[in-house]
């Protein structure tokens, strides 16, 4: 990608719009990835991983935070959209969509979903967009031992009993699909942002994730090249149809302390 | 000593309590210089010591040893302060920014505390100054 740097201010109408679509999915599948560890504090299978849900959980919301602040840019206020938006305008990717059923189901959303976000940052750093040039790194340098604990957990499970075993197999098929539809979008929008140098295309995204998971999910019985993505897609969020359900999204808005809220 | 509420832009001070009251005692201000007495030939010097003497909230050397000090300016009464965090979910992001506003607020030549966060390039513990590393020692602390 071209590197020099580009204000979002200095972008035609159709990138600018896909780039603040972008970075809305992001801020929110990071602010509903943090909601997703912290289901898991004081539920993890020891106390050390939960303790590493609670720092996961802060490391996201920190994530989201910075992401939402981009939004200036595009003339939008980030408090309004952090607090006070409908359900239905989550943009947040399809697996974080509702609480997750068990431990298995976590470690799989941290290795697949969590790790496909860091292709997405990752790719968005070394873009020509100048504030995630300046910001990102920092948020996938901090999700490097997220990284490294989702590794270390799935292998962990994949090698252990049969009932772990499915477990997991289940989660990873359940989630793969629309990440893979996320990661790998194709439509105007992400083509827009490819060509003014902000984003690689969503088949190079999708090889970068399959390299960083394909191997350890043939260990747990997953073929990723098998998997096909999800058909069923939201243009205008750069999701998929659905959005997170009641009780997250209220979480997401910090509506039991709409009234506590400081700047 | 009579304080005066200066403008803060991008920072929030206390939470709604009048100025004068203190809601915590973090940023180590039971050992900050009192306010010069007359400006300083050298503002842009004079703000980097004071804020030598802000400590940070959890451990107790300055935000300038520990590396969150990216750069400041002087310029016609403004101090321009760039510094960022440990990490970007630092807890102590509004304690941080309120002892620095805090400390420069004491000086009469400083009309205004403008605080930039950035974040690049992202803070690591190579940023800590070898003095900063000493004083980490000290306090059994390795880094």
């Amino acid at each position: 990608m071209t590197a020099a740097p580009i204000q979002a201010s200095e972008l035609d109408q159709a990138p600018r719009d896909a780039l603040r679509r972008l970075v809305l999915t992001l801020a929110d599948s990071k602010r509903l990835m943090g909601i997703r560890y912290s289901d898991w504090l004081l539920g993890a299978p020891s106390i050390e991983t939960g303790i590493a849900a609670s720092a996961m959980t802060q490391d996201e919301w920190g994530h989201a935070r910075l992401l939402y602040s981009m939004l200036k840019e595009f003339g939008v206020d980030p408090g309004a959209v952090e607090h006070e938006r409908a359900t239905s305008e989550y943009a947040s990717v399809d697996a974080l969509d509702r609480e997750l059923p068990d431990w298995a189901a976590l470690v799989a959303a941290m290795f697949i979903v969590d790790g496909a976000l860091t292709v997405a940052l990752d790719s968005f750093a070394r873009g020509r967009y100048e504030s995630a040039r300046s910001r990102v790194p920092k948020m996938i340098s901090e999700e490097e031992f997220h990284g490294s604990l989702a590794e270390a957990w799935y292998r962990r499970l994949a090698a252990s009993s049969e009932e772990a075993r499915g477990l997991l197999r289940n989660a990873t098929m359940e989630m793969l699909p629309s990440t893979l539809a996320w990661l790998g979008a194709a439509d105007a929008p992400a083509r827009s942002l490819v060509e003014a140098g902000i984003m690689e295309a969503g088949p190079v995204l999708l090889e970068t994730f399959t390299q960083r998971v394909g191997p350890l999910l043939a260990e747990a019985g997953v073929d990723v090249g098998s998997v096909a993505p999800s058909e069923e897609w939201d243009a205008d969020r750069g999701r998929g149809p659905g959005h997170p359900d009641e009780e997250s999204a209220a979480r997401a808005r910090g509506d039991a302390n709409r009234q506590l809220l400081v700047d | 000593m009579t304080r005066t509420a200066l403008p803060v832009v991008g920072s929030r001070l206390d939470g709604g309590l009048p100025f004068e009251v203190t809601s915590h005692k973090s940023g180590g201000r039971d050992v900050w210089s009192p306010p010069l007495e007359t400006d300083p030939e050298d503002p842009e010097a004079a703000v980097r010591r004071a804020l030598d003497e802000v400590l940070d909230p959890e451990i107790p050397i300055s935000l300038v040893d520990l590396g969150l000090i990216y750069g400041v300016d002087f310029e016609d009464g403004r101090a321009t302060i760039r510094l960022t965090y440990t990490a970007t979910a630092c807890p102590c992001m509004e304690f941080i920014r309120e002892d620095i506003t805090d400390r420069l607020s004491q000086e009469r030549w400083i009309r205004e505390v403008v605080l930039e966060e950035v974040w690049d390039p992202p803070w690591t513990q190579e940023r800590i100054s070898d003095a900063g590393r000493r004083k980490l020692r000290t306090l059994g602390v390795s880094a």
